[in-house]
């Protein structure tokens, strides 16, 4: 693919990458659209619910997901600032915020991890109860795409440092990046819904 | 001091800084006008909403909203 895209000149590869970057918003919205079928059955499942946390059930803790929060939110701050530096061509800068994106998201992976820890400790199970089911399959849903997200990172990284990409095609480097703050939107939709709104 | 005022002063810092951060890049990014460009910008002011909402938690004005 790489080989096909240098052969090309640049007007040909601009037009290919619009199409690529279509196709790619058009997976988005289809991730979106899964996520957004989730999240309306823990809706309806709350609403169907006379009490929610149903009782004996312990929530998770708000302040620690409010820190794993920031975690995730500043992955995407430096995730925009490494796509910054790679278009300014300032490319240390690119590659320490890419690495610092990539620990960011590690960090949120460790941190939902000990999160889960606490409440298995404290039998908010997933097959425990309505809640615990709703919360483990969502945050593990999104969990899932941060973890395919950093691996997706690490590949972008290897191929930057491969030499894949130049300042006039980065494709995957916008997709990585597109990516990254999707997960990180996402966040914000299951943070307010799981955690804030109780 | 106990772990959950520590965890909401780290959240507060961290959401200012990120906040800040993502209103300032979202202030550079306005002008640009590629696809990619206009997506980034919608990502970011979400972002920067996430942020908001964190510290709304940190200060205890959002605490388990029912």
């Amino acid at each position: 693919m790489a080989v096909h895209a240098l052969a090309m000149d640049d007007e040909q590869y601009s037009e290919q990458r619009d199409h690529r970057l279509l196709g790619f918003l058009l997976f988005l919205i289809s991730d979106c659209i899964i996520f957004s079928s989730f999240i309306f059955t823990y809706l309806y499942l709350r609403s169907a619910a006379p009490v929610w946390p149903p009782p004996g059930v312990k929530p998770a803790d708000l302040y620690m997901a409010g820190v794993n929060s920031i975690v995730l939110f500043g992955s995407g701050a430096t995730m925009h600032f490494a796509m910054e530096s790679f278009k300014h061509a300032k490319f240390l800068r690119f590659y320490w915020w890419l690495v610092a994106t990539i620990v960011l998201g590690s960090m949120f992976l460790g941190g939902q991890a000990i999160e889960y820890t606490n409440l298995i400790h404290e039998s908010t199970l997933w097959a425990g109860s309505i809640y615990g089911a709703s919360f483990f399959t969502l945050t593990g849903l999104h969990g899932f795409h941060v973890l395919i997200g950093v691996c997706f990172l690490v590949v972008v990284l290897n191929q930057t440092l491969s030499g894949t990409y130049s300042r006039a095609r980065y494709f995957g480097l916008t997709a990585a990046s597109l990516y990254w703050h999707f997960v990180d939107v996402i966040w914000v939709a299951l943070f307010s819904l799981l955690y804030v709104w109780r | 001091m106990d772990l959950a005022a520590i965890e909401r002063i780290i959240a507060l810092i961290g959401a200012l800084v990120v906040g800040g951060a993502a209103l300032w890049s979202l202030r550079l990014e306005w002008p640009k006008s590629g696809l990619d460009d206009h997506v980034t910008k919608v990502m970011l002011a979400l972002l920067a909403l996430g942020c908001f909402i964190v510290i709304l938690v940190a200060t205890r004005v959002l605490q388990g909203i029912a």
